[in-house]
């Protein structure tokens, strides 16, 4: 019995393991890729070099002096610059919003309260192709031309459901005797919420502006339809090279991007675990 | 803000001044454009894109195979589709439950500080641009991916496999996206479970796998069909993972989607295949309700 169990234990933590390692793998073998100097075969090693993010910074590398080698640059640094406005205006747009409902589902009770609560987690729950497919009936039948703006309209829709969530939670946690202790001394609803009130949502409006700036950067399905043909973002750049045909320097595109993302995360989740 | 006002007027005013600029939005933009695509889904398909304003339930028809009679012949090409989604979808399920599940019970029972260490590694990947983890599959997987190169060099295989464009690379591209979703719920419901039920079962004399089928599997299924729903759901109308894992020979409904409205132009068509993909939705959300609404009740009971 007690061979059998620790059998039993120990094929769970291997199990365990091969499930860490399916999960990391895939992202460690990108990360040694990235400095492989194969310009034929991505996945076949030749040498250790740095060219390839050389070429992704805008560097002068031997590879875009090979006539041969198509220069995308360019349309790179657009589509990220695109990425970091889109982003940047729909984390202002969506924590505000999602915020204020936040607050005021949580002090209010009112007529509608229940409604408010589903339609506020309606985006999150429905297919993404369903969104984009209806913002983009909804703009081109009004006439609204489809580019940057239709793109941080459509995105702020769902984001500010995430925001939403991510204060209600820092809410729902929050202190309350604190804020009537504030009254009891006198301090009147304004400087009660600016003094004691914010400072405590202030971890959860960060954290959820975090969550909206990596899922507005990471955006592809609904950005996508909603796009028109002329802003390309940064996932849409490589979704179409992709069906074009792979280059090895999206290699390291993928591992700057995959940093990012992790570093914001990671920050945003220590924060997250250090107010607890 | 004037101080003259009476309280419950300030209420209202700090309310409305929360409330109105997302109701607003979110009526403009959010139901407002569904509603168009439902009534888009009832509007017949003008000749060179765009719609006619007619009434025209043959959208839905044509999903299931009949559609306008006086055109089209009895067709299940759609049908089918829908079918595929719909398994590739379960399959989905199914894989990334026997990945997540055992992995949660080991993860449960680790000290605090691991266990925390753990959650935080399966979290992070969702975080990490979708598009690039899927492309990391396509390099392993693809004819001079690096599964390929491997098995050619060490001679196990003499011509390379097809590994990429097939349902298996959707299933397992899905599978990795939606680890993190599923892993959450069940780890939920595994962390929950009173072990002292477990122990009671077996000093009893119940078998571990009784104990299992009948203790075990029964209290974490509500984490199960959480976990399946929020997996299945975002599979179904998936069009990513089949655009670059599928190739142009696995069609699911999200690619059909994609060229009903980019390539086809038949919006009131497409926006009937939406609908089909909100519906299912809305009926697993439905049964989800009602299952755990029960098993509430027969908790109180």
């Amino acid at each position: 019995m007690k061979i059998a169990r620790f059998l039993f234990r120990g094929s769970l933590f291997a199990y365990t393991a091969l499930f860490f390692a399916f999960l990391y793998i895939p992202l460690a073998l990108i990360a040694v890729y990235s400095f492989n100097s194969n310009p034929v075969n991505m996945m076949t090693w030749t040498g250790f070099t740095t060219e390839w993010y050389a070429q992704v910074l805008g560097f002068k590398t031997t590879v875009s002096e090979n006539a041969l080698y198509i220069e995308s640059t360019d349309q790179l640094v657009q589509a990220v610059w695109n990425s970091l406005i889109i982003a940047s205006s729909t984390t202002a747009i969506s924590t505000v919003l999602g915020t204020a409902v936040a607050i005021a589902l949580y002090r209010f009770a009112f007529f509608g309260k229940r409604f408010y609560r589903t339609v506020m987690f309606m985006p999150m729950l429905m297919p993404d192709i369903v969104l984009g497919i209806a913002l983009l009936i909804f703009f081109v039948n009004s006439g609204i031309a489809l580019g940057l703006w239709t793109i941080i309209i459509g995105q702020c829709t769902f984001l500010i459901s995430y925001v939403f969530i991510v204060v209600s939670a820092r809410l729902a946690g929050m202190d309350r005797t604190l804020e009537n202790a504030s009254a009891d001394l006198g301090a009147n609803e304004w400087v009660t919420f600016r003094k004691v009130v914010f400072p405590q949502l202030l971890p959860g409006i960060v954290g959820g502006a975090l969550l909206a700036f990596i899922i507005s950067m990471d955006d592809l399905v609904i950005t996508y339809f909603i796009a028109g043909v002329d802003v390309t973002t940064l996932p849409m750049f490589i979704f179409a090279m992709l069906r074009r045909g792979i280059k090895p320097e999206i290699n390291a595109i993928a591992v700057m991007m995959l940093s990012f993302s992790f570093i914001v995360a990671s920050l945003g989740l220590y924060l997250r675990s250090r107010q607890k | 803000m004037a101080s003259d006002l009476s309280p419950a007027s300030r209420r209202r005013m700090q309310l409305a001044l929360l409330l109105t600029p997302v109701s607003l939005f979110f009526a403009v933009f959010f139901l407002g454009p569904l509603a168009i695509m439902i009534a888009t889904s009832f509007l017949a398909p003008g000749l060179y894109g765009g719609v006619e304003w007619v009434f025209y339930p043959h959208n839905y028809g044509r999903i299931l195979g009949f559609a306008d009679p006086a055109f089209e012949d009895f067709d299940p090409v759609y049908i089918s589709i829908f079918l595929r989604s719909l398994k590739i979808a379960a399959f989905t399920v199914i894989a990334t439950l026997l990945v997540c599940y055992p992995a949660a019970f080991c993860i449960a029972r680790l000290s605090e500080r691991s266990k925390n260490f753990c959650l935080f590694l399966i979290t992070l990947p969702f975080f990490a641009s979708l598009i690039v983890r899927l492309f990391i599959w396509v390099l392993i997987l693809r004819q001079t991916g690096i599964v390929n190169e491997m098995l050619l060099a060490t001679g196990v295989i003499d011509r390379p496999l097809e590994l990429i464009y097939t349902d298996g690379a959707i299933v397992l591209g899905m599978v990795y996206i939606f680890i993190p979703f599923m892993f959450m719920p069940v780890y939920a419901s595994v962390e929950k479970l009173d072990w002292t039920l477990v122990r009671a079962s077996l000093d009893l004399g119940a078998g571990p796998i009784r104990t299992f089928l009948r203790i075990i599997l029964p209290l974490t299924s509500p984490g199960i069909a959480g976990g399946a729903i929020i997996v299945f759901i975002p599979a179904l109308g998936n069009f990513v993972v089949p655009a670059v894992l599928g190739g142009a020979k696995v069609m699911m409904l999200g690619n059909l989607i994609e060229q009903q409205f980019l390539s086809a132009r038949n919006w009131p068509f497409g926006s009937a295949l939406a609908m089909m993909v909100m519906s299912v939705m809305l009926v697993m959300l439905f049964v989800y309700v009602i299952a755990t609404g029960r098993r509430g009740a027969d908790v109180t009971n």
